[in-house]
């Protein structure tokens, strides 16, 4: 644990350290707070719905950005071996990797609070929803940190393993969200690839409910990919 | 300790058994067997693509071998991979490190993946810095340094937590001759409290602090010997140049007839010959291997001029391509 913690951190120091992280927290609080006061008008609502909706949407393109780095960076400079031949395992490794870009996460939509303290001062938000939307985006960020994960320890080249994050991204929204709309003859299948469909679940948690269906899902999907990853890795051993 | 591999006397430090890894069709190391004592300085030579890193890395636990058995300190690399892995210094080939790191950062992340306690980081970061001339330069950044700097950035983290074993992949790569016999006092200094495998592609520069010698090529030990053995066996194969102002065939005649002469190779230009004489080993006369007061005497006797005359011992350099090359024809 000790160990994951100590690569968790100095993947978020060195996140840091690159200029891209710097323009992707810009220009995701910019849009964030945009799009927070064009809905910011007297008489609607007193929510985060919409905005949180949308920033759900943003993950899609910035996530994997974040997470193309993590084993792909490592394993193109050789400080994959420097990691592998420490006494440390390869889940500790991948772990260790996606926590550091769960703390980029967390930095990334933290001006979400500062928009809520200022919607506190002019209205009277309703906290509930709110915090379970929190919750549901750190679940939705968590999933496709994984998948990114998985990609880099798929590549030692970032572009790649960018363009592999959106594609799986891009399997669990938009094509299960067309496939499930469209009148298949199973009402199972079509059941089946709805469920499968990211942003419904996430729906729940911006609605304000937290069932426990829906965290399966995500936990189950972060610890899936995260094992996929460990394997890819160690599959190393035997290539 | 724990559960030791076979039956190992303790003071066998690296060992290994018909260790053999293919890459797909690719053969890079074939049976290997090899035996390293404690506290021994061995170099481990060959050309590149000899399959030396393969070698180490296998014995680092990075890559698992294809067939055979390597133990580090008595563990199997691939049963006891963490316990083998705690005892194993590791300076992997072109010093990966990360550039946006400090000197002192680096090393505290180092320390704390091999759990070491704060008490121990700070103890051990300190004497490290300080053996490996670090100590002003803990606060920069590593992308920062010089190569030669970066290069002692690697070694004091392969140093941090007093491995018995240190493994060292090409630690003098791409410095300069200062820095070059720079690590090799570092080495040298590790003699007795370390085990050190360390590798390289050039042989003079190991010959200086290894106290034995292994020449790999084609996957397979070339030779095996301490640095004076090697050299010893080169003296073997020296040969006499004699430069004399005479008619060659005349002269050939003349030095076959000489005690101690086994063969004689004339080049003539001019009036000046150049004759290379391998010496007969096999001869009980009184001149022995050295045929050169027999040959001075005849030289003196036939009044030919002589402009010089020395032995030709092959470097070591030389030897090494000869059983490199001998091991590429026979793979």
């Amino acid at each position: 644990m000790h160990q994951t913690l100590t690569i968790a951190r100095r993947e978020i120091t060195s996140l840091f350290f690159s200029p891209i992280a710097y323009v992707v927290l810009g220009l995701f609080a910019l849009g964030v707070t945009w799009i927070f006061f064009l809905g910011f008008v007297p008489g609607q609502q007193a929510t985060m719905r919409s905005v949180f909706g949308l920033v759900a949407r943003f993950m899609i393109f910035i996530l994997p950005a974040v997470s193309m780095r993590l084993l792909a960076d490592e394993t193109r400079s050789g400080t994959l071996e420097v990691l592998m031949t420490s006494p440390i395992n390869d889940a500790q490794v991948v772990v260790g990797k996606w926590l550091g870009a769960m703390g980029f996460l967390l930095v990334l939509i933290s001006p979400l609070i500062v928009l809520i303290g200022v919607m506190e001062i002019y209205a009277d938000p309703d906290y509930g929803p709110i915090i379970t939307g929190f919750v549901g985006l750190l679940l939705i960020g968590g999933l496709y940190l994984a998948m990114g994960t998985l990609a880099s320890a798929a590549t030692q080249n970032q572009i790649i393993a960018f363009f592999i994050t959106l594609f799986l991204i891009g399997m669990f929204t938009i094509v299960t969200m067309i496939l499930g709309s469209m009148n298949l003859a199973n009402a199972n299948v079509r059941e089946a690839i709805f469920y499968l469909n990211v942003e419904t679940h996430y729906a729940q948690f911006n609605r304000g409910l937290i069932d426990t269906a829906d965290v399966v899902f995500f936990l189950s999907g972060i610890v899936l990919f995260l094992f996929l990853a460990v394997k890819l890795l160690e599959s190393r051993r035997w290539r | 300790m724990q559960t030791r591999f076979d039956d190992l006397p303790i003071d066998i430090m690296i060992e290994t058994k018909q260790l053999t890894k293919h890459y797909g069709p690719v053969v890079a190391v074939n049976g290997l067997d090899l035996s390293i004592p404690d506290g021994q300085i061995v170099g481990f030579l060959g050309p590149n693509g000899a399959g030396k890193t393969t070698t180490l890395r296998m014995l680092t636990g990075y890559i698992p071998p294809t067939s055979g058995q390597a133990c580090v300190a008595g563990f199997d690399v691939l049963k006891q991979s963490e316990q083998a892995r705690r005892q194993i210094g590791y300076l992997p080939e072109n010093n990966p490190v990360y550039p946006e790191m400090r000197v002192d950062e680096y090393l505290e992340h180092r320390g704390k993946l091999l759990c070491m306690s704060r008490t121990a980081r700070k103890q051990r970061k300190d004497i490290v810095t300080d053996r490996c001339g670090l100590s002003k330069i803990r606060r920069r950044v590593i992308g920062q340094l010089s190569k030669g700097n970066r290069q002692r950035v690697g070694l004091a983290a392969a140093l941090l937590h007093e491995p018995q074993v240190l493994i060292l992949d090409e630690p003098t790569a791409g410095l300069d001759p200062n820095q070059i016999s720079e690590v090799r006092r570092l080495i040298g200094e590790l003699r007795e409290k370390h085990t050190v495998l360390v590798s390289s592609h050039i042989l003079p520069e190991i010959e200086k602090m290894a106290d034995r010698v292994v020449i790999i090529a084609g996957g397979h030990i070339a030779a095996d010997d301490t640095p004076t053995n090697l050299r010893k066996r080169l003296s073997e194969h020296g040969r006499l140049i004699v430069d004399v102002r005479a008619n060659g065939e005349a002269l050939q005649k003349a030095m076959l007839a000489t005690v101690g002469v086994k063969h004689v190779e004339i080049h003539t230009q001019g009036e000046w010959s150049q004759a290379t004489i391998t010496p007969d080993k096999q001869t009980d006369s009184p001149g022995m291997h050295d045929p050169r007061e027999a040959l001075g005497q005849m030289l003196l006797k036939n009044n030919w001029a002589v402009r010089e005359m020395r032995y030709d011992t092959p470097s070591l350099e030389q030897f090494f391509i000869e059983i490199t090359a001998k091991q590429d024809q026979a793979a």
